[in-house]
């Protein structure tokens, strides 16, 4: 591989790399407070990817129930991913209520939290199916306004092609990432969820409203998954509703491989993944999709932490 | 009758199936283990059954053996998925709770992958025009039927045995376990096994009754299905995923007249039973009992 090739990986391996993080945030956010995992987080992501294009785009495809439905409205495409991501947080805040809230309040084993957020997650894929078909959805090429679709940088005689959207997606996600690390370090209510993430129940005591922050927590959570699903939409299109599934299992490959729970880890491990893909030779491209996997098992049998957690010592 | 097995046979063996199915999450769960590789060891099982029943190479023993072949890949899915579970357990069985959860997904995963790309297993096409072991779809009860009961025998055998109490023992708590003296990794594994080698043996059975086998066997989703099964039946009981199997299963063929909303229903079941039934349907049925007896006074108490 020559250094050219090398930039070309690079570049593309940060870009879908940063997508990662912020969608593998999602989950970490819940995770560390709740300690469980969200696996409603993909159907999630999926939602925000349709939301955003209806928004962007005002139509639907041939298929399901929505079909010859036309909006009466149409936003720029960054107003669509902002409002997408809003939309897709307030389902996060539903999904809380409906699969996490009920089981917490009777202190049920914590398994079945898994069962009844994948009952979400079917419950929204399939309704998703059934208002706007399974077909593929492109955004159009100009939703971004009148810029140019790639840049083209020369380098000797070579060329590293970098696509618009992928500058996009960086850049958004970037800012997203200050955001976060804004609102969880430097403000009241990150104090507070930081708090709750630590010990529930001093928090609790500590007059926190531990169930309001929780709701917080599932409405970053969404945003995030949804902003990641339009931001993934926008570059690859998406492909049925089904589509947020292998990302799903993705970003789990992601926050196991930075330490669960970790919010550092989290990025690093986005960053990792998404430039491990981008590396896989391309005679080897069918195997892509087991890169993750393969460091998911790897990470877990070398060192189950992660690579930014802490090991925690059980105590009797 | 014969009318009602044409229209139900298929269903009815997939119950089986499926229930068998769940059995193979439920024993590693009786140690407390949370696995979900069986949806992996299920496609192992039945890619070696459909290989021996199709590859060239297995020709000659296909002629030597005449149906024989059928249950020599049971025998081979069981064994091998029985190898490759140790190799794998070992290793992951250090891992706790999500962990373990984890790492079983990234195998099926990464085995579903290989499978997609290797020329054996027939790439993203799969294998199909499987020789078929029975002319009819229902009669593959008679293999599905006799693996169940041997499950169903061997739980409740197992319920009452040193190993069964020292998966329970592991259950309960790991720590205090080691400490009596069970060696806790030695029997996570036992578990482990036990789960893939049935997950295999109903795979390899699988493939001649489906008649086509490819990388959709599986997958994650797959995974969640028997979990659910087990869990929504009842994991403390012998009967919980046998109940559960047969119920969760029905039920989008119950559904049907429904079509596409029928998943969303299937999806809704889920998230009612993880809040409504925490113990599963069998925990449930236990304690409507305690009620009668304890309160009315009916019927013969349970201790």
């Amino acid at each position: 591989m020559d250094a050219v090739q090398f930039l070309q990986n690079f570049l593309n391996g940060i870009s879908i790399g940063s997508v990662y993080a912020i969608f593998a945030l999602g989950y970490t956010l819940v995770f560390s407070i709740l300690g469980i995992i969200n696996f409603a987080h993909g159907a999630i992501f999926t939602l925000g990817a349709y939301l955003t294009y209806s928004l962007a785009v005002g139509q639907f495809g041939i298929g399901g129930l929505l079909a010859d439905l036309q909006l009466p409205f149409q936003f720029s495409f960054t107003i669509s991913l902002f409002i997408g991501a809003i939309l897709s947080g307030m389902a996060g805040v539903l999904v809380e209520r409906c699969a996490f809230r009920p089981l917490r309040t009777r202190g049920a084993d914590p398994l079945l939290a898994l069962v009844s957020s994948l009952g979400v997650a079917l419950v929204t894929v399939n309704l998703l199916q059934y208002l706007v078909g399974s077909e593929i959805y492109s955004f159009p090429s100009d939703v971004y306004g009148d810029i140019r679709p790639a840049f083209l940088l020369h380098i000797g005689e070579k060329l590293v092609v970098v696509r618009t959207v992928q500058i996009i997606i960086f850049a958004v996600s970037m800012v997203v990432l200050a955001l976060l690390g804004y609102l969880i370090g430097w403000t009241r209510i990150g104090k507070a969820l930081r708090a709750v993430a630590e010990n529930a129940s001093t928090a609790s005591l500590l007059g926190i409203n531990v169930d309001r922050f929780i709701l917080y927590t599932f409405f970053l959570s969404g945003f995030l998954g949804g902003m990641a699903g339009s931001l993934v939409g926008t570059s690859f299109g998406i492909a049925g509703p089904y589509f947020g599934v292998s990302y799903g299992l993705k970003g789990l490959a992601v926050i196991v491989m930075g330490g669960l729970g970790s919010i550092p880890g989290a990025v690093l491990g986005g960053m990792v993944i998404g430039l491990a893909e981008a590396f896989v030779p391309s005679e080897y491209s069918a195997y892509k999709e087991a890169v993750a996997f393969a460091f998911l098992f790897a990470v877990l049998l070398i060192r189950p932490q992660g690579l930014l957690g802490s090991s925690q010592i059980q105590k009797v | 009758m014969d009318q009602f097995l044409q229209n139900y046979g298929f269903l009815l063996v997939t119950l089986v199936q499926q229930s068998l199915l769940a059995y193979s999450l439920y024993f590693p769960l009786m140690a407390g283990q949370l696995s979900l590789a069986s949806p992996g060891f299920y496609a192992l099982g039945g890619y070696i059954a459909a290989i021996m029943a199709t590859a060239e190479y297995f020709a000659p023993w296909r002629d030597a053996l005449g149906w024989g072949i059928f249950p020599l890949g049971w025998l081979a899915a069981g064994i091998i998925s029985g190898i490759l579970a140790l190799l794998v357990g070992i290793p992951a069985l250090r891992l706790r709770g999500i962990y373990l959860a984890l790492a079983t997904i990234a195998f099926v995963e990464i085995l579903r992958v290989i499978c997609l790309n290797l020329a054996i297993t027939g790439g993203a096409i799969g294998i199909f025009g499987i020789p078929q072991l029975f002319e009819s779809r229902w009669s593959y009860i008679w293999t599905f039927g006799p693996l169940l009961l041997l499950i169903l025998c061997f739980s409740y055998r197992l319920d009452r045995s040193r190993v069964g109490r020292a998966f329970k023992a592991i259950r309960e708590d790991e720590l205090a376990a080691d400490a009596m003296g069970i060696n806790p990794t030695r029997y996570k594994v036992l578990a482990f096994v036990i789960g893939a080698v049935l997950a295999g043996v109903v795979g390899a059975m699988s493939a001649p009754f489906l008649n086509t086998w490819n990388a959709r066997q599986g997958t994650f989703d797959a995974s969640i299905a028997y979990l659910a099964y087990v869990l929504i039946g009842g994991s403390r009981s012998m009967w919980g995923p046998l109940l559960g199997g047969i119920m969760l299963s029905a039920l989008p063929e119950i559904l049907r007249p429904l079509k596409d909303a029928r998943l969303i229903i299937n999806g809704l079941v889920l998230v009612f039973a993880s809040i409504y039934l925490p113990q599963g349907i069998v925990g449930a049925v236990g304690s409507i009992r305690n009620f009668t007896t304890q309160t009315l006074g009916i019927g013969r108490s349970e201790k």
